[in-house]
């Protein structure tokens, strides 16, 4: 039970820093994305070959995982930034689905759908170390920088360019510079994230990266609440606790686990944008009519 | 018509959407520390003039040039960094910020996880612009719980925080009453004596003819007349054409 829960925690942790990365670029930043799951992904694999081919250091893991998720956010961003709301969503469900196929095909990196498997325990300098205290320090950490980045003077730029993208513009602000720099934290937040799974798991295939998995980690941004600190985590922790909450209740069979569970998701996605549009910890006075 | 006198030209600018001659051969100059105003009736191409001259838009023909320098090809944000300032009809506040957060935010050019300058001294003009737009007590309400007449005050404390030397302002006293009028007329009479040199478009004829210096009337996107605020305004075939008295 001890290593369940723990297993759990991890879990958590890991997709709390992805719900709090994707919070940067859509809670702040109003950058609509639904390819977060293609840098988590990214991180994962560069995490997974680094640890396999090269040494199972996990700082070094997670910073070759951000550098490449990051990197490659900046390359794909910047021309698809040129497009605003909804053309970006677009624009970034084509990279989610390309990324996919890609991820399936590119068998000598990724190791296509059988994915890589023996992903050595992470360690740092030489002595293993549990994956859930890595992953609850990135998350601290990951927090203590968005928490420093909102409050400060580039939060406040990115809030502006969500409220009123011309009107920043107008005031100074090179508003392509500030969303790629957005972009590039929060994907490299997602590599992050992708190399502690890869770690933790010991095995990653391209079943994690999918689209459904850009688009549960928009649901935990939302449903706890876009541009907010806690919201996201809170979105994390509880549509991760559900599947394993609605499997100790005796009377659903195992195997409509899944239907349940996408059922209770719909109806609350549903409730929460009629009731408390802004999420569960957002501001209730966003959404309402003037 | 260009350098210390005239720092933003505009010559022959033009510019169409679709068969729509929204900007044809425009050449206006802003006469330094001066207010001109952009009058005519809807549709004259006022704001698409602002647009093309801010780099929201790109001109078909012409150009813009600041204090002699092109401002062709440059983008809104590098347009704001040479010192020039827009407003918007539609205010485009940035409504879930707080008053405050909002004047502060006009001092912050910078893109990346810093900013260049002092502080202290941004801080300092935030409450000033605040403090001349009568916003102070207003600092930490959000800009969408403000009543109308303090959002725009509040376009225009964002404006004076940005410490720009050019003002394009569109309509910005229409839909205030009279006590508010008067205060946003001090306003813009204290900048002007600052130097600020002001291009306002306005349809308040009474507003045009307290702070204009000069009038550019124009129509369906020609430049009909330049010239001071009396003689624009007396002029009755100007008159016909504003408030839509014209034969077709």
């Amino acid at each position: 039970m001890t290593a369940y829960l723990a297993n759990l925690a991890t879990l958590a942790a890991i997709f709390g820093i992805l719900a709090a990365t994707l919070n940067v670029a859509v809670g702040y930043a109003g950058i609509f994305s639904v390819a977060h799951a293609v840098f988590f992904g990214l991180g994962a694999y560069a995490g997974a070959q680094l640890a396999l081919l090269v040494v199972p250091d996990a700082l070094l893991a997670m910073v070759v995982a951000a550098l490449v998720a990051g990197g490659l956010s900046l390359c794909l961003a910047l021309p698809a930034l040129r497009v605003r709301g909804e053309y970006f969503v677009a624009a970034s469900l084509g990279l989610q689905m390309m990324a996919t196929t890609l991820f399936t095909e590119a068998k000598g990196l990724t190791g296509g759908m059988g994915g890589l498997v023996g992903i050595p325990r992470p360690m740092i300098l030489g002595v293993e170390v549990p994956t859930l205290a890595l992953a609850l320090t990135a998350l601290v950490l990951i927090l203590l920088a968005t928490w420093l980045m909102a409050r400060g003077s580039f939060g406040r730029t990115l809030r502006a360019i969500r409220d009123a993208e011309s009107a920043a513009e107008a005031l100074g602000k090179n508003i392509n510079a500030a969303k790629a720099l957005a972009v590039a934290f929060a994907c490299a937040g997602a590599g992050v994230a992708g190399a502690l799974f890869a770690l933790h798991m010991s095995f990653v295939n391209v079943e994690s990266f999918t689209l459904d998995q850009s688009v549960l980690i928009m649901a935990m941004v939302i449903v706890g609440g876009t541009g907010t600190l806690w919201g996201p985590l809170l979105g994390a922790v509880l549509l991760l606790s559900l599947p394993a909450g609605l499997s100790f209740l005796p009377f659903i069979p195992p195997t409509e686990i899944g239907a349940v569970q996408q059922i209770l998701y719909g109806a609350a996605m549903t409730l929460l944008m009629i009731f408390r549009p802004a999420g569960l910890l957002g501001d209730m006075r966003t959404g309402r009519k003037a | 018509m260009s350098g210390a006198a005239h720092p933003l030209v505009c010559r022959d600018l033009s510019i169409s959407f679709g068969g729509v001659k929204a900007v044809q051969g425009v050449s206006l100059a802003l006469p330094a520390g001066k207010v001109l105003a952009l009058v005519g009736p809807n549709g004259a191409g006022k704001t698409t003039l602002f647009n093309l001259v801010t780099g929201n838009l790109r001109a078909d023909a012409g150009e813009a040039t600041l204090d002699g320098e092109s401002l062709l090809g440059l983008k809104p944000w590098q347009v704001a960094r040479r010192g020039v300032a827009r407003s918007f009809q539609d205010l485009r506040l940035f409504t879930h910020m707080t008053v405050r957060e909002n004047a502060m935010s006009a001092t912050e050019r910078g893109s990346w996880f810093w900013q260049a300058g002092d502080a202290k001294a941004r801080a300092a003009r935030v409450e000033e612009a605040l403090a001349a737009t009568g916003l102070s007590d207003l600092a930490e309400s959000r800009a969408v719980d403000l009543a109308y007449a303090e959002r725009k005050f509040l376009s225009m404390a964002r404006i004076l925080a940005a410490e720009a030397r050019i003002w394009l302002l569109d309509e910005p006293a229409s839909g205030l009453d009279l006590s508010s009028r008067q205060r946003f007329a001090g306003l813009l009479r204290a900048a002007n004596a600052r130097g600020i040199t002001i291009c306002l478009i306005e349809h308040n004829l009474d507003v045009v003819a307290e702070l204009a210096d000069e009038i550019a009337f124009l129509d369906r996107g020609v430049v009909l007349a330049v010239g001071e605020p009396q003689a624009i305004l007396r002029d009755k075939a100007l008159a016909a054409i504003y408030f839509g008295e014209r034969a077709a």
